[in-house]
């Protein structure tokens, strides 16, 4: 069902321990498993890869940069009760880059991953709910 | 040459998967996991920019715009939120010590093309900047282009 799933890439440090968070904080589901070098695994529509250095996306560019982690692109997580939500994750140990913020879209607040990777948490505003 | 990348990219295909589906799903803000959709947010420099980009060369259709603060966009499956690096919404703010969110890294979207080798030459005739060359990996065949801020966008011909 290519048509119907999203694919999004992250590089990751060290893939298992990336395999190991998303599938224990975020109910994400295990795909396919090629630790040290590579992972997938999906929540819903969405298959995130996980490459590490020893993937193809691993390779350094011609220009010698080499692909890590971090950086500020994220996908996001939708929820109905995002205090709830970061309540339970800080419970897990999971780290937060900040605290909850509101704009005119809703509220969000950024996880971040063992590599460091950003997750966004987001309630949507009122006037967008149903 | 808009639409030689355009149908380079199969976008023809993918209109017509949508076509057949009810009314796109894709457009509603909430709750995109229920819906059958994934969404991912860029930091952009410029939205107006990037919105023009991610319209004219990758076939993204523009939802929501709020000026030069916001815009939500839809590729098939694929919704992807704009935000800049300066302006009132909560992706545009720095963090506690100070860091702002900026564009760029290696996280990225990743969009299937059909022939990945006549998507590259369509777009690298309309000036779009790619970060490599097509790398042959064990699932396809890959490459990273740019947007105007930077941010890496791969497409993937599986293989």
């Amino acid at each position: 069902m290519t048509e119907t799933q999203v694919n999004v890439r992250y590089m990751v440090g060290e893939v298992q321990a990336a395999v190991d968070w998303y599938t224990g904080h975020l109910g994400f589901e295990v795909q396919l498993n090629a630790a040290p070098a590579f992972a997938s695994v999906q929540r819903g529509p969405l298959r995130l890869l996980l490459s590490g250095k020893a993937a193809s996306a691993g390779r350094p560019m011609p220009d010698g940069r080499q692909p890590e982690p971090g950086g500020w692109n994220r996908f996001q997580v939708v929820v109905e009760d995002i205090e709830a939500e970061v309540a339970r994750l800080r419970g897990e140990g999971v780290s937060f880059r900040n605290p909850i913020v509101s704009g005119p879209g809703g509220s969000q607040i950024l996880a971040e991953d063992p590599s460091g990777n950003l997750v966004e948490i987001f309630q949507p505003a009122a006037a967008f709910s149903r | 040459m808009k639409r030689t990348a355009a149908i380079a990219l199969g976008l023809t295909l993918l209109s017509a998967a949508q076509g057949a589906r009810a009314q796109a799903p894709n457009d509603r803000f909430d709750k995109p996991a229920d819906l059958g959709v994934a969404r991912m947010r860029y930091m952009v420099n410029d939205i107006q920019g990037s919105v023009a980009f991610y319209t004219d060369k990758l076939g993204f259709k523009l939802v929501t715009q709020s000026g030069p603060f916001f815009a939500f966009l839809t590729r098939g499956d694929v919704q992807l939120l704009l935000s800049p690096v300066k302006g009132p919404g909560g992706a545009s703010q720095p963090m506690p010590n100070g860091e702002r969110p900026a564009p760029g890294g290696w996280n990225r979207i990743v969009l299937y093309v059909p022939d990945l080798d006549a998507a590259v030459a369509a777009l690298r005739e309309q000036g779009v900047h790619f970060r490599n060359d097509i790398v042959h990996g064990l699932g396809g065949n890959e490459i990273l282009l740019e947007d105007p801020s930077g941010n890496p966008i791969e497409l993937f011909q599986p293989g």
